[in-house]
């Protein structure tokens, strides 16, 4: 690693403050990039790091502070100025035309020309020539067509795109967050060869582990504001997280549950289609006990989501049964679910789990408007529902503490833990969580998990679908790993280690590795 | 700041301004609206050579300047009341009846058909006439609703656009009834399309108002139908699951709403509400029922009055009285000047784009996502 102190800064940012409305985004944030080192920005979401970024970027003014690159002050309106001074930016979401190709994409913007028209031959030639020198494998598929690729390869061929446009400072927003572990792998062994071979580069992330394994400088940001910045030899997870949270949090491994009790949930060779008529689990079985939490592995979209729905009574099954505390469940409606006890944290919180432009206290009443106490024959006690969302407001933490809030301006954090406070509170004989803490921070995500053990050891039967292997491995007492449609394997969280189980999730049977990683390019991930 | 930046900021303060705007402000800004159209349009009048004042003076005389006037006024206001709410309780469940006009002809056929075909085993008279309006009324609600459940059903089980299949069955009733009252339904020995008269004891009774069209009875029944339509909404569990399915149909099947069940619910109700203004119409203005081609497109200008009222009940009020009051006092002007009716319509449209423009900014701004995260 190189020693950060001997080197020249590249980009400077002096006193940012962005506002928004009342609200403060950055708040007089200093920050200083290295030349060709890797600095990492960590905070919990909404610490203000993508707006941080997005000030560099050119896509914000801020209302203070000024932009230092090599040396000189500059003024972005756009990210064109911001590409024009060396920067580049690798978003989460990724910026690239889809039926248009690897090549097509890459120098969009930007394309060579002889006499006017594109010259693909000397446009080939850079490429190519970028690949080489950093050893990408992106040449490979210069004349595919980019919806064909995996999202690791998709991700590569932004950041060549960046590199042609001539970016000295790549910003990389969350890059690991779609990534399998193995191509997090391969995604630093990059950002290692990018840095060695004099790039600088910021890596935006909430994972800690990640923070501390690839950059040389570590600053944490917590509510708008810098907390500090560490070198990445000095930090540990316990100080980070202290710093990103500005308490302690503890880490230890949870015990896991010893007593489980009768077979509540019995799935049997269950078939289940997608809303094209596709095929997108295909003869699933398994059991769950109360106290326990099984969890389902997997990379998205490998059917645990129509999985999810059909235990759920939001989609019909195809064939197999489903039987809940005894009695069929196979054909019930989402209405029979609810009544019979089965609670669901749903994948997507904006989507289905709240009504975003409702308050907290309709809200509150989302999923319940047919049971007591709330609701009789045929009026609701608002009043009632006031009480009910204030308590779960209260009990879950939400914040800020405001009923009458529209569900749309609260935090992802806020709003999960409401969604899974709702949940929770009708003392349900069965919950299905998706993912329940995606997009949430680091001070939620232990608050959740803790939400979730308790009630494990209260006795509540859990099935956790998530594709955070760290979540599944801390959480779960079995986990099931899925692959196009089906259980490759179901293993014991303490047999098997993150790498065995990312091997798993893409479809290789053998755990320990001896099947070659043939797919690891070509293996469909949509 | 670049100059891009400074009109997204500005339009976000704009759009926070309209967002945020309390009931008594959007009251005031209705009525600035109003002035400021009636400003603009009145210059058009000028214009095209007429006078501004006459034309000022006419309006506001027809609409309210005699006890008459105040009469036509309310009655079209109760009208345009009845099918805005019929209309509001759709849209806000995010369906788009646009066949409110052709359930309030099919139902005011029938109210009528009924009355005529009860009266000979009723008693004459006071009591006989309470008891026909109230059957009549009820089977153009059931008709009405019958009618609207058709393309509720069409919708909730083989996918058909509602928007299609209403403007379809408009056509549909427009024929039906017409063929109906030219040939089955035709009064005895008329020439004309037209059915029998209702007995002279079938009536709304003139309270306050002399005038023989129009009886505070029928307001009375277009504010309790708001009445209806608001507690459906805010305060019952059927009412949950219609908003819900408006605003968020993914959340509203992931809370278990059905939403076949929601949509035909929905259809059903509004088209009762249509199926009433039918009835009302036939009873408190015709008398009969005539050739529905020459009846006046309630069910569509209703359309604008709930997209005015922002689809809640409680706004079909005032967005009723403003279309009841602009369409007598234009009618007014049509008679008592030579000013081209199309000339008034025009001013009138001015009215109600001015009046609508900051609801459409609003949705507009909805949708754009303009203004800060915190509304």
């Amino acid at each position: 690693m190189a020693g950060p102190d001997s080197r020249e800064t590249v980009v400077r940012l002096d006193g940012i403050t962005k506002r928004f409305g009342s609200v403060v985004a950055n708040d007089g944030i200093d920050f200083e990039l290295d030349d060709g080192t890797v600095h990492a920005l960590v905070g919990e979401n909404g610490s203000g790091k993508t707006t941080l970024m997005s000030v560099l970027y050119g896509l914000y003014d801020q209302d203070e502070g000024r932009i230092v690159v090599d040396g000189e002050p500059r003024t972005f309106d756009s990210p064109r100025d911001a590409i024009d001074a060396g920067i580049g930016m690798i978003h989460q979401h990724f910026q690239l035309v889809e039926p248009m190709t690897v090549l097509q994409n890459s120098i969009l913007g930007h394309e060579p020309t002889t006499y006017g028209m594109v010259d693909e031959e000397r446009a080939r030639a850079d490429i190519e020539a970028i690949c080489s020198r950093y050893d990408f494998d992106v040449d490979e598929h210069l004349d595919t067509p980019v919806r064909d690729l995996d999202l690791g390869v998709q991700q590569r061929v932004e950041i060549v795109k960046s590199l042609y446009r001539g970016a000295e400072v790549l910003v990389l927003d969350e890059p690991t967050a779609v990534l399998t572990p193995q191509e997090v792998d391969r995604l630093f062994d990059l950002m290692g060869e990018l840095r060695d071979q004099g790039t600088s580069l910021i890596f935006i992330t909430h994972k800690l582990e990640e923070a501390m394994e690839i950059a040389d400088r570590i600053s944490v940001l917590r509510d708008g504001e810098k907390v500090g910045t560490i070198a990445a030899a000095d930090a540990t997870r316990e100080r980070l997280a202290e710093m990103m949270v500005g308490r302690e949090v503890l880490f230890d491994d949870e015990q896991r549950a010893t007593e489980t009790g009768e077979v509540v949930l019995e799935v049997d060779g269950l078939r289940v289609s997608d809303d094209r008529g596709l095929e997108r689990v295909s003869g699933v079985d398994f059991d769950l006990r109360r106290g326990e939490i099984f969890g389902i592995a997997g990379v998205e979209g490998n059917g645990q989501a129509q999985l999810v729905q059909a235990v759920t009574g939001r989609r019909d099954v195809d064939d197999g049964r489903i039987r809940f505390q005894g009695e069929d469940m196979t054909d019930i409606s989402r209405r029979d679910a609810i009544e019979a006890g089965i609670a669901y944290i749903p994948q997507d919180r904006l989507e289905d789990g709240l009504v975003l432009e409702d308050d907290l206290v309709r809200n509150a009443l989302l999923g319940f408007q047919t049971l007591a106490p709330f609701v009789g024959e045929w009026f609701i006690d608002w009043d009632g529902v006031r009480d009910h969302a204030d308590r779960i407001i209260d009990e879950y933490d939400v914040k800020p503490p405001d009923r009458t809030r529209l569900a749309r301006s609260l935090s992802g954090g806020n709003q999960q833990k409401f969604v899974v406070g709702r949940e929770l509170s009708h003392d349900p004989d069965l919950l299905v969580a998706s993912h329940p803490t995606r997009g949430v921070d680091i001070g939620s995500i232990e608050f959740i998990h803790s939400q979730l053990l308790d009630m494990r050891d209260d006795g509540l039967p859990i099935v956790l679908v998530s594709s955070k292997l760290e979540e599944i491995q801390n959480l779960a007492d079995r986990i099931a790993v899925m692959y196009e449609g089906e259980f490759v394997d179901t293993v014991r969280p303490d047999d098997v280690t993150e790498q065995d189980l990312g091997l798993l999730m893409t479809g290789h049977r053998e755990a320990a590795g001896e099947t070659p990683p043939a797919a690891r390019d070509g293996g469909d991930l949509s | 700041m670049s100059r891009q930046g400074t009109v997204r900021s500005a339009l976000d303060r704009a759009a926070d301004r309209m967002l945020t705007a309390g009931v008594v402000e959007r009251l005031g800004i209705g009525i600035a609206s109003v002035v400021l159209a009636f400003v603009v349009g009145l210059c058009i009048v000028a214009a095209a050579g007429y006078s501004p004042l006459i034309f000022l003076n006419e309006m506001l005389l027809g609409a309210l300047g005699s006890q008459r006037g105040i009469a036509l006024t309310l009655r079209e206001s109760s009208l345009y009341i009845l099918t805005g709410v019929a209309v509001a309780v759709a849209f806000r469940a995010g369906i788009f009846n646009i066949g409110v006009q052709g359930q309030f002809i099919v139902g005011g056929l029938s109210a009528t058909m009924a009355i005529l075909r009860l009266a000979p085993f009723l008693p004459t008279g006071a009591v006989g006439g309470v008891a026909l309006i109230v059957l009549g009324s009820l089977v153009g609600i059931a008709v009405g609703g019958a009618y609207a459940a058709l393309p509720g059903a069409l919708k909730a089980y083989a996918d058909a656009n509602e928007i299609i299949t209403t403007i379809m069955l408009n056509f549909i009733a427009l024929g039906v009834v017409l063929y109906l009252i030219s040939g089955p339904f035709q009064g005895e020995g008329r020439q004309e399309p037209r059915t029998d008269s209702l007995p002279e004891y079938v009536e709304f009774p003139s309270l306050l108002f002399e005038t023989g069209s129009f009886s505070v009875v029928g307001l009375v029944v277009a504010l309790a139908s708001v009445a209806v339509a608001y507690v459906l909404l805010t305060r019952t569990r059927m009412g949950y699951d219609m908003v819900t399915s408006g605003k968020q149909a993914s959340a509203a099947l992931y809370s278990g709403v059905r939403a076949e069940r929601t949509i035909i619910g929905t259809m059903t109700f509004s088209g009762m509400v249509a199926g009433l203004t039918g009835a009302v119409f036939s009873i408190m203005v015709l008398g009969g029922y005539v050739d529905p081609q020459g009846i006046h497109t309630y069910g569509f200008d209703a359309i604008a009055v709930s997209l005015l009222a922002a689809n809640n009940p409680l706004g079909v009020v005032p967005a009723g009285v403003l279309f009841g009051g602009l369409s007598r006092g234009g009618s007014f002007i049509g008679i008592t000047t030579d000013i081209p009716a199309q000339l008034v319509d025009g001013v009138i449209g001015l009215v109600i784009l001015f009046v609508a423009a900051p609801e459409l900014f609003r949705m507009a701004a909805r949708r754009t996502g303009l203004g800060s995260e915190r509304r």
